[in-house]
């Protein structure tokens, strides 16, 4: 995991600073009176006269100290900007994936269950056009229909959960459906496929034999060995939605993670940006290795391996 | 019953977009010249009320609240409401006093300025010439998270001297009119308590003297502000509470006016149309100082086409400045030369620009072609600003216009930061840009003089120019600075090194129950200080 890790922070490192147009430009609002001992002037206090390894050494090491450095823009911490943004995302993110498991995992039963059923072919359909709805086209049908129709939308201001849950929940539920829409389909195509091929094998057969009830075999015996895919998938999509929450985050303005790395990207906000992408790496590395060792919890056998 | 100014109601949109056409069912609407801005009778209380909470949508977040050397334009959205300068302008650019009482001018280097006595700032202390200096030498060389990069903004104060408890004393390194704009905008003047810097962390804080305080700022989400009791500017402020909601998707935007979430927002023409509607909704709009220009550079030895002053006026004449209007602003734009209209009495006047200096002539345009040898033509490349989308658009209709007289151009759009770099080092041939806006008419004309050498150095400049940037700058006078800066105009209009196009409006739409709102010309909101809701 360090090597990936460390790998990973050099090339974020290198690809912010390949981004076109210079920071300065971005800074002075492309004030062409600038002087050009102006410029050095900024660019000296900001550090980035220095060379880029002394550069990406800082940024490491103040990472590794808690301190990955100020925001260029607005000279505040970036630890304190992503303490604000992160557990935005985070509750984002498990309404969503709560929704996806929940609805995603017994449309997959019912649809692989009752193969070549009309609720077969309605939820496959239904999945089809889940994986193809964009979430933040969606998101934006969402908004402007309840804007218009109830005269209604989340209170634009965000209250932490802790501060008013039930306000929190009337704000976040409706985005977090609006991303999770993609993940349920996802997760209902994937648990479909993986139920069909687990309903035809022997093991099965033998469990419908000895007279298990059709509700005992779809549940005991053949979900439990099927969710392993689907356990990886949903790992997966939790990282990425993580991030892909950005475009979401930004119409309904919560200010979580993707919403802030966005703006630091305009603004060619160098720490906020790496640290910020650097986050969702590692979240990303931990969840793939979170879902590595789910296996052994679903499934004995890789246990004893 | 009452007019309300700069207002576009529903049955003006429906009108506009044809509707309404000839059926006579719209009052009759003046045009008030003085900003450039359409304005319509309403039905609203002339009776301000107390009391209430407004929510804004702001387009981007402020960054920081910081008020001295604040480059971003929603730095100064965030902070507006909480900084006071000494002086500032009405909604028609007149010249009021705010935090000053009176100010005297006993020379040309030497301004003098008497405080309003009893002034409060939030945290209760009496605003004295002790905070004015604090504040001009932090204007002067702006902290973090300021930049110095404004300072071309900055008026030439050689030292702030306190004279006394309410009287501050600015002595000029040289003549310099800019002085009074340069308070009156506010953007970059905000007066703040001695050693604020020290107390608090005005990233995220401020202590000013203005009609609301601040509760809390939290990045990239939102501003609170309280009505400030002991406002010197009384019975200003109306409503109780103000939130700046930071909302940067448009179609958001809408969405919180529709379902009343926000009171006020700036949404882009095609959606005021839409949402003029609304039966629930107001639409106001207003010129701003974002005038949209194409831009050459000349550089020694390359004799490029545009270097002959006849290619450059064969262009202008070729461009259909009212086609240009109609089909990227759906018909809702003026003319602007250098000093764009709506700026006080500076602008050439819209009939002028009509009929003589950017008369469409595309006869004229090809027999100056035909004059400078390029007769069939030559290719050209234009950048062009990718966001708002508008520039590119309008670089679209510019070419499509310039094909008639056999000039190829190739558009470039490019990222506002690398277009801001290209235009910084005269990296390019010819660009499609906007202004912004300026505390002096100087600030729109003297880049001719000061970015000569950059931009132009192949050109030889004609003497006046610079001789004219000079004496419009050393004239404290306004009434003397009017024949100064029109004639400079038109000597840059024969020129045209820089191509005038358009002046652009601005739509911001509110709930009905928010009166006596204005678009401000500086790209501001100070027609929402004196607002109330109904």
């Amino acid at each position: 995991m360090v090597p990936t890790l460390f790998g990973m922070s050099l090339a974020i490192f290198l690809m912010v600073r390949l981004m076109p147009g210079d920071v300065i430009d971005v800074l002075t609002g492309g004030d062409v009176s600038i002087t050009p001992a102006q410029r050095e002037g900024i660019r000296r206090t900001l550090g980035l006269d220095k060379p880029l390894p002394v550069q990406y050494l800082q940024w490491v090491g103040g990472m590794a100290a808690g301190n990955p450095g100020l925001s260029l823009r607005s000279h505040e911490p970036v630890g304190a900007i992503l303490a604000r943004a992160l557990p935005i995302t985070v509750e984002l993110v498990i309404i969503a994936v709560v929704f996806a498991v929940a609805l995603g995992i017994p449309l997959g039963v019912i649809s692989a269950s009752r193969r070549e059923s009309v609720g077969d072919y309605v939820a496959r359909v239904g999945g089809l056009i889940g994986l193809s709805m964009p979430s933040f086209w969606l998101a934006t049908l969402i908004l402007l229909f309840t804007s218009i129709v109830f005269q209604w939308i989340p209170a634009v201001s965000f209250v932490p959960f802790l501060q008013d849950p039930l306000g929190n929940l009337s704000q976040v539920v409706i985005p977090g459906i609006s991303v999770s829409v993609f993940v349920i389909a996802i997760v209902m195509r994937m648990t479909r496929a993986t139920m069909l091929e687990v309903l035809s094998q022997d093991y099965v057969r033998t469990a419908r034999a000895k007279g298990a009830s059709r509700r005992s075999v779809t549940y005991h015996h053949a979900l439990r060995n099927a969710l392993i895919p689907v356990v990886t998938v949903v790992g997966f999509q939790v990282g990425t939605l993580m991030s892909g929450a950005a475009i979401v985050e930004v119409i309904f303005g919560l200010p979580g993670l993707g919403y802030t790395l966005i703006q630091a990207i305009f603004a060619r906000d160098y720490p906020l940006v790496q640290t910020t992408t650097m986050l969702l790496a590692t979240i990303f590395v931990i969840l793939n290795l979170t879902v590595d060792l789910l296996y052994g919890v679903i499934d004995p056998r890789i246990r004893a391996r | 019953m009452k007019v309300a100014d700069h207002q576009l109601t529903r049955r003006e949109l429906l009108k506009r977009s044809g509707l309404l056409a000839g059926a006579g069912l719209v009052a009759p609407s003046a045009l008030l010249e003085a900003c450039g801005t359409t304005t319509t009778t309403s039905t609203t209380s002339t009776t301000p009320k107390r009391g209430g909470k407004v929510t804004w949508a702001l387009e981007q977040d402020p960054t920081y609240l910081a008020p001295f050397g604040g480059i971003p334009t929603s730095n100064h959205w965030g902070n507006e409401f909480m900084y006071d300068s000494l002086l500032q302008w009405d909604k028609d650019l007149n010249v009021q006093n705010a935090l000053a009482e009176s100010y005297t001018t006993p020379d040309d280097r030497t301004y003098i300025f008497k405080l309003k006595q009893g002034i409060k700032f939030h945290n209760g202390k009496e605003l004295t010439a002790d905070d004015v200096k604090y504040s001009f030498d932090l204007m002067a060389n702006p902290p973090l998270p300021g930049s110095t990069s404004y300072l071309g903004q900055f008026p030439a104060v050689a030292s702030t001297d306190v004279v006394d408890k309410y009287t501050v004393k600015f002595t000029m390194k040289k003549p310099d009119a800019s002085m009074i704009g340069f308070l009156a905008w506010g953007r970059y003047s905000g007066i703040a308590p001695v050693d604020m810097y020290k107390q608090l962390n005005p990233v995220t804080q401020g202590i000013g003297t203005g009609p609301m305080r601040l509760v809390e700022y939290v990045p990239n989400d939102h501003v609170t502000y309280t009505r400030f009791a002991d406002f010197w500017g009384k019975p200003l402020p109306y409503f109780d509470d103000l939130v700046l909601k930071v909302l940067p998707d448009e179609q958001a935007r809408v969405a919180a006016l529709r379902s009343g979430a926000v009171d006020g927002a700036t949404v882009s023409p095609d959606n005021a149309r839409v949402l003029g509607k609304d039966k629930n909704l107001v639409v106001y709009k207003g010129l701003t100082a974002a005038f949209r220009e194409i831009q050459f550079t000349v550089k020694a030895g390359e004799k490029k086409p545009w270097a002959d002053r006849r290619v450059r006026q064969a262009i202008s004449a070729a461009i259909n400045r009212q086609d240009l209007i109609d089909k990227v602003y759906s018909g809702d734009g003026k003319y602007s030369g250098f000093i764009p209209p709506g700026y006080g009495k500076y602008p050439i006047a819209a009939s002028d620009l009509v009929n003589k200096y950017f008369k469409f002539d595309l006869n004229k345009a090809k027999q100056l072609m035909s004059d400078a040898g390029f007769s069939s033509g030559f290719p050209l490349t234009m950048l062009s600003i990718a966001q708002p989308a508008d520039m590119t658009q309008a670089a679209e209709v510019v070419k499509e216009h310039l094909q008639q007289i056999k000039i190829d151009v190739n558009i470039v759009p490019q990222m506002i930061g690398e277009f801001a770099k290209n235009n910084g080092n005269g990296s390019f041939d010819v660009d499609l840009t906007s202004r912004g806006m300026r505390g002096d008419p100087n600030g729109f004309v003297a880049e001719f003089v000061n970015n000569a050498k950059l931009w132009w150095p192949g050109y030889e400049m004609p003497p006046d120019i610079a001789a004219l940037v000079a004496k419009g700058i050393a004239t404290p006078q306004q009434d003397q600075r009017y024949p100064i800066y029109s004639q400079l105009q038109q000597t840059l209009m024969n020129e045209l090194l820089e191509i005038p196009l358009v002046a652009v409006y601005k739509y911001q739409v509110v709930t009905s129950r928010l009166h006596n709102m204005y678009v401000a010309f500086t790209d501001f909101n100070t027609g929402l200080r004196q607002a109330w809701l109904g």
